[in-house]
């Protein structure tokens, strides 16, 4: 696993290196880290015993993981560079190096100023966020959470779009001011351990037994929700999202809504509620209530954009409203949901802003209102954006119906008022989605417009992520095998 | 000490201010008050006076006053070492021989410099060197 | 005097020795880079004479000095940060005209002042060092006798730094008044019995006094002045270094007299930390002169530092807290030094005029490469981000706060973070934006100097990746 974050980080510098070299040379130089990260993973996956994949990781036991490894890095403080695979994070690894693939084929012809730097930041952010999804150590996890805005905030500011000063820092001063709350939380819940147990230590598997008094175990646990809620966004902190999205080069926009938004879900999943069961149990309406009003508040600003981009990034606050409902429902299925949508989204999402990033390359504009019957002009850009579309609406047999479908179900066992709100989005997403592919792609067009048709570089990313969007909504069970011990033993931990 | 042997220095300084309130204030109340133009005028004992206050003397009067007052000072420590010479022994010798070496050094350093010369400086660069600009 | 082992007090006897021997050199021949060696290698080598000199600790030397492992720490901060302040100097003064011996004799000097702020145990130690320290400063800012701007910044130190020492040493007088004695332990033993409302007056005056020093909320007004007028390498050193030595000699009273039993004080010091964080950065925002920015950065900066004297009056063991302060004075004080050495360097080629606005920065990301590396990692680890030294400096201080139960001043600090991330951004945007075609072919520095670049940047990210070995250094010697 150590390799895996060496192979992103080295490569990210080699690309950077390599341009002094040929102005070419970086994307080449990033797609070989990437794939090869990937390759590493996928060959190192294959090596473990079948059976390991269904044993329930013990928060006790680390050799239950599929891959842990521990290294002494600040003795101080008992912080140690601990990371650990299970079903969970090899699910959201093995989306980011895919995603980050993608990103990377997105921006291929995008980016002609400063290349070189450009893949390296690109790779820099793809190790932090691996990092983050290995990290079991808070203060590790940290360090990841908060490094890998830096790369991306410099992939905004400098390839960004017209309004990138304002979007860029927008991003990081939420993301990081939240990530101090949180920051305070892990020293005051390292502080806690090292009063009880007499030393300091930031491992996850230390922390989650440890007892915290409810009244400061709740604060504790506000500071973590706020830091991850902005991430995710959950509404009302989502206002630095559409900014961030619209302004940033596709790659970035891949990036973000692919994999850090996930980022923020997965640190509900794994830290908030399973180290904070009681003040968790506590808060689930609140964060439903924001769930639900982050789905409808999100489609109705959707509804309401112009701007291509936008409309997806609105969309996106919608859709990661059923992942705070999935969660914070807290049983097997609504989590299971949660995770499949985390995926889901994170494909389907990406491609639409792929559409977008190449749609403001060849018509340098991404107001729907200038658009309008561009299938006439590239017709398999249309037929990718209309799949997307499809799946980012949830239609049954692809991967985004079966996850809204599992975290409804879920949410109904226990909040079923909440349920019917919450399934309302899928109405409004319907309206949103088709009034967004009627704009762009349909109605009257002028045929003599010069918008070039995907070439077999993008047709094969999209294939792609079509492939893994059928595959997901024809047959999730693949995944929800991978992920169902870790759900099980989070839900055991926290005492369901 | 207890705060109520503080009261003295409480009284003490309200007397103090209390005197020169009243010195000021009464003066101001009773004094008559004219807007001559010779009111602003310097009192020099009915006298006018001539000519300008602000004289320039040369910047090297105020070099030796420096200096006068840094050498002057130094001998204070040296006689207060003087006067207990036996009972300081050979430390004080040496902590002595320390300081006046120093004290050589700087003068060496002040004479090469050419702090010690009258009129024309023996020191370098300073003949020509640009007035002070103005920043906008 | 006699049975004193010389080598404990060796890093002073090396500076001090050094001075005049310079001072010789300079008399017997006018040579540039003569003395600049010859400085250079006179600190390096008083930082160096730490090594030998920990053989002979702890041992008081006089009642003045206290020579003990903390006081060598910092001296070898010290003298590391003098050196990096004569080499950037010599980078900077160029060919620049007059007469710049004396410019290196002055480092020297108020280095001297900084180590003996280190050592002091006793308040005419304390002072000794603030005024040497003080004295040459106010020659140093003023050295580039032919501008406006530093004049101004040097007569603006000079009044307010003499009114905050008469503030000091009315304090003090005051405190010999009313306990009988000067040195830290008497004092400390002497408050453990007292109950006088004198002491509470001249506590705050002493600390006014130092505050003034620190440029801390409400004494911070010269701040920004004077750090625009300053030459840059200088500002580094008064950022680094002065700040630095009056917050450790602050420190080792505070804790070596017990001064936060004094309930007042402790209210009163957390008053000014939580003012100074959020004055400083909010301040920060107005700014567009970048050593301004700094100026008002540091003022936050000292706020946060003084965080950890709160936090050692309300714990038990006040361990943790010193070696926060310890930390955090290594890592703010590599870092300042990094940012204004850019500013130094980057001024080199323009003659009389500084180069700190905004709007300098455009583009430089693309023409300057390394130095806006150095600055880019000293900006972030300014703002705290991880695996900078900054961030680790700021993670100590968040656990001295969370011992010591301080939530408003944590809260105020994630607020200060938080804005301060928007200046720091804002400069670091500067550099990536194209700049528009500004050749200003500027020479490569010379090999010291891009040395010296390099292991800053070095430092900065070995202490924020790599933070075990130094830590184990302070918790052995603190």
């Amino acid at each position: 696993m150590v390799y895996l974050l060496l192979i992103l980080f080295l490569g990210g510098g080699l690309a950077w290196l390599s341009e002094r070299w040929h102005p070419q040379a970086p994307r080449w130089v990033a797609l070989g880290a990437v794939s090869f990260a990937l390759l590493y993973l996928a060959v190192a996956v294959m090596r473990l015993p079948a059976e390991h994949f269904s044993l329930l990781p013990a928060a006790t036991q680390p050799d239950t993981w599929l891959a842990h490894t521990r290294l002494e890095w600040i003795p101080r403080f008992g912080i140690r560079f601990e990371l650990a695979l299970d079903g969970l994070s090899l699910t959201l690894v093995a989306l980011t190096l895919l995603l980050g693939l993608i990103a990377l084929s997105s921006s291929w012809s995008e980016i002609d100023q400063h290349s070189g730097f450009f893949q390296a930041n690109l790779l820099w952010s793809l190790t932090g966020v691996v990092g983050v999804f290995m990290a079991l150590d808070l203060f590790l996890f940290f360090v990841f959470y908060e490094v890998m805005l830096v790369p991306m905030y410099l992939l905004i500011a400098i390839w960004g779009h017209e309004g990138r000063a304002y979007a860029s820092m927008k991003f990081f001063i939420f993301t990081q001011a939240s990530g101090l709350l949180m920051l305070v939380s892990i020293v005051v819940l390292a502080y806690q351990h090292a009063q009880v147990s007499g030393s300091y230590s930031f491992s996850y598997f230390d922390l989650l037994g440890s007892p915290l008094d409810s009244s400061l175990g709740f604060w504790v646990m506000l500071g973590f929700f706020l830091a991850f809620t902005v991430k995710l966004p959950g509404f009302p902190f989502h206002t630095w999202l559409p900014d961030a999205h619209t302004q940033a080069p596709t790659a970035g926009s891949v990036l973000l809504a692919g994999i850090l938004l996930k980022t923020g879900a997965y640190g509900l999943l794994r830290f908030t509620i399973p180290l904070f069961p009681e003040a968790s149990l506590e808060f689930a309406p609140i964060a439903m209530a924001l769930g639900a009003a982050g789905i409808i508040y999100g489609a109705v600003l959707a509804f309401a954009q112009s701007d291509f981009k936008r409309l997806v990034a609105y969309s996106s606050v919608s859709h990661m409203g059923f992942v705070l409902l999935g969660l914070y429902a807290w049983n097997s299925i609504a989590v299971q949901g949660a995770i499949v949508q985390m995926v889901a989204h994170g494909l389907s999402t990406a491609a639409l802003f792929m559409v977008a990033g190449s749609l403001q390359q060849r018509m340098h504009t991404r107001d729907m209102s200038r658009m309008g019957g561009l299938w006439l002009n590239a017709p398999r850009m249309g037929a990718c954006a209309l799949f997307f579309t499809m799946a980012s609406l949830g239609l049954p047999g692809l991967g985004n119906f079966v996850a809204e479908f599992l975290v409804l179900l879920g949410l109904f066992q226990v909040a079923p008022r909440v349920a019917v709100v919450a399934a309302l989005g899928l109405v409004t997403g319907a309206i949103y989605s088709l009034i967004m592919l009627q704009r762009s792609f349909q109605g009257p067009g002028d045929p003599e417009r010069a918008v070039p048709d995907y070439g077999g570089r993008e047709m094969a990313t999209m294939l792609l992520m079509i492939a893994l969007l059928i595959w997901l909504g024809v047959y999730p069970q693949a995944l929800l095998d991978l992920t169902q011990p870790t759900v099980d033993s989070l839900l055991s931990e926290a005492g369901s | 000490m207890r705060s109520t042997e503080l009261l003295p220095f409480v009284v003490y300084f309200a007397a103090v201010i209390l005197l020169v309130a009243t010195m000021l204030g009464l003066s101001w109340l009773l004094g008559q008050r004219r807007a001559n133009k010779a009111t602003n005028m310097p009192f020099e004992s009915g006298v006018i006076s001539v000519g300008s206050s602000q004289i320039q003397l040369s910047v090297e009067f105020y070099l030796i006053a420096i200096f006068f007052v840094i050498f002057d000072l130094e001998t204070v420590f040296i006689f207060a070492w003087a006067i207990a010479f036996f009972e300081l022994g050979w430390a004080g010798y040496a902590a002595i021989m320390v300081f006046i070496v120093v004290l050589g050094v700087a003068l060496i350093y002040e004479w090469r410099s050419g702090a010690l010369d009258w009129g024309q400086k023996t020191r370098r660069g300073l003949e020509g060197a640009p007035p002070i600009e103005e920043t906008p | 005097m006699s049975g004193v082992n010389w080598w404990a007090i060796a890093p002073l006897l090396v500076l001090s020795g050094g001075a005049v021997l310079l001072m010789l050199l300079v008399a017997a021949r006018r040579d540039t880079p003569l003395s600049w060696i010859t400085t250079a290698l006179i600190l390096a080598a008083a930082a160096l004479s730490c090594l030998p000199a920990r053989e002979a600790i702890p041992q008081a030397v006089t009642p003045l000095l206290m020579a003990d492992s903390y006081a060598l720490f910092f001296t070898a901060l010290f003298a590391i940060c003098g050196l990096v302040t004569v080499i950037v100097s010599h980078e900077y003064l160029g060919e620049r005209h007059g007469e710049n011996e004396e410019f290196f004799l002055l480092v020297l000097l108020s280095t001297l002042g900084a180590v003996t702020l280190a050592y002091a145990n006793h308040f005419v130690a304390l002072l000794l060092g603030m005024e040497l320290m003080g004295v040459s400063l106010y020659a140093l800012i003023g050295y580039p006798d032919k501008l406006e701007l530093p004049l101004e910044a040097a007569i603006k130190y000079l009044v307010l730094s003499a009114a905050a020492s008469i503030t000091f040493v009315f304090g003090f007088a005051l405190l010999y008044a009313a306990v009988g004695v000067l040195d830290y332990p008497g004092i400390g033993a002497a408050l453990a019995s007292a109950d006088n409302p004198v002491l509470l007056a001249s506590a705050a005056m002493i600390v006014a006094g130092l505050g003034y020093k620190l440029s801390v909320v409400p004494f911070h007004m010269w701040t920004p002045d004077v750090y625009e007028g300053a030459p840059a390498p200088i500002t580094g050193f008064l950022a680094a270094v002065s700040k630095g030595a009056i917050f450790a000699a602050l420190l080792r009273w505070w804790m070596a007299s017990g001064l936060y039993e004094l309930p007042g004080l402790l209210t009163l010091v957390a008053l000014v930390a939580g003012a100074s964080m959020l004055v400083g950065n909010l301040l920060a925002l107005l700014q567009d002169n970048i050593k301004r920015v700094l100026a008002y950065s540091s003022i936050a900066h000292m706020g946060y530092l003084l965080i950890v004297l709160v936090a050692c009056g309300l714990v038990a063991d006040p361990h943790l807290a010193k070696e926060a302060a310890a930390y955090y004075l290594v890592a703010y004080s590599l870092t300042s030094l990094a940012a204004f050495t850019l500013l130094g360097l980057l001024s080199r080629a323009s003659g009389s005029k500084e180069l700190a606005s905004l709007d300098d920065l455009t583009g430089l990301f693309w023409r300057q490469p390394g130095l806006s590396l150095l600055f880019t990692v000293a900006l972030l680890s300014l703002a705290g981000i991880p695996l900078t030294a900054g961030f680790v400096g700021k993670f100590y201080l968040f656990s001295a706060g969370v011992a010591g139960s301080l939530w408003g001043l944590l809260a105020l600090l994630v607020i200060g973070s938080a804005i301060g991330l928007y200046y720091y951004l804002r400069m670091v945007y500067r550099m990536t934006l194209a700049g528009d075609a500004q050749p200003a072919a500027v020479e490569r520095p010379g090999w010291p100097a891009r040395l010296t670049c390099y292991g800053l940047v070095l430092a900065m990210l070995y202490l924020g990746i790599v933070p075990g070995p130094l830590m184990e250094i302070l918790r052995t010697i603190l």
